[in-house]
């Protein structure tokens, strides 16, 4: 319980880093000790292949991903005042009543579930039992994530080759100071 | 053993953070690391149910961590396409900011 309380604790505290801090770069950081401590719950839950995968695919790649873009965009702190200034309050609001009401839920109801007596049929989550389900019952999403992989990195490069996609061409006939000017 | 309850509730809470990062921040890249968050916050829940309904069996226990890393390639191919739309709009137009990104609205 002492382990899940100082898990909890650093997970609350990265995410409220992701949405209160200026700076996009350290936003990205705090989402990064979000997701570590994550991956640790994950062990804690018997997930022990999720756990790894957590850390090589979104701590490692996407994170990685994400602090290129920031530093490629070289995007700044800058937060203007908001358009409409009754959002935030309202949002932190709605946010809280929603946790509020899915926690009391997920406590005072707890009907269908059964007893989480045994969970030795978990068998510690690892890579054979994961992939067994994988590859028997769920072949097919299986494949069809293959699918939707290739059709992003198709769709990844197409959008980020340089003047690439109608939009980009139409607009550097309109005004090719502006687009050039973007260019860097 | 932590009760599965306290799990749906930690979970909840990130889904809200990530709701309110969404809702309130104005930089594009800001409102997809909220994303982020809240997609983790579902596949920690899914995990938690996936233990507690390791009770009824190999299958049962499986399933829940099955769609969790078919979740994270999910997750992935996401992460890629955004981010490519992201250069796309900031390579047209300097700013990222969603609130000026009003073009697509009827």
């Amino acid at each position: 319980m002492v382990g899940f309380i100082i898990l909890a604790a650093v997970m609350l505290a990265g995410g409220i880093g992701v949405v209160t801090f200026r700076q996009p770069v350290h936003a990205a950081l705090s989402l990064v000790a979000t997701l570590l401590a994550l991956a640790v719950t994950y062990v804690t839950l018997q997930a022990h292949f999720l756990a790894a995968i957590q850390v090589i695919v979104y701590a490692g790649a996407i994170m990685v991903l994400f602090l290129f873009v920031i530093m490629l965009l070289n995007v700044e702190g800058q937060q203007p005042a908001p358009h409409l200034q009754w959002l935030p309050p309202l949002a932190y609001l709605t946010a809280l009543l929603v946790a509020a009401g899915i926690t009391v839920t997920a406590f005072v109801d707890r009907s269908p579930l059964p007893a989480a007596d045994q969970v030795a049929a978990l068998q510690g989550g690892s890579a054979e039992q994961v992939g067994t389900a994988l590859f028997s019952h769920y072949v097919l999403a299986f494949q069809l994530v293959g699918v939707l992989l290739l059709t992003g990195i198709v769709g990844a490069v197409s959008l980020a080759q340089r003047g690439g996609g109608v939009r980009g061409e139409r607009r550097l006939q309109e005004s090719p100071a502006e687009t050039e000017l973007s260019h860097g | 053993m932590v009760p599965t309850p306290y799990y749906i509730a930690l979970s909840a809470l990130l889904m809200s953070i990530g709701a309110v990062g969404v809702l309130t921040r104005r930089s594009a890249i800001m409102v997809f690391l909220s994303v982020e968050l809240m997609l983790n916050a579902a596949n920690l829940a899914i995990v938690a149910f996936a233990r507690q309904w390791s009770a009824k069996g190999v299958e049962a226990a499986m399933s829940g961590q099955a769609a969790v890393f078919i979740i994270l390639a999910i997750a992935a191919a996401e992460v890629a396409v955004g981010l490519g739309i992201l250069v796309a709009i900031f390579r047209n137009r300097v700013s990222t900011d969603v609130d000026e990104l009003s073009e697509v609205r009827l």
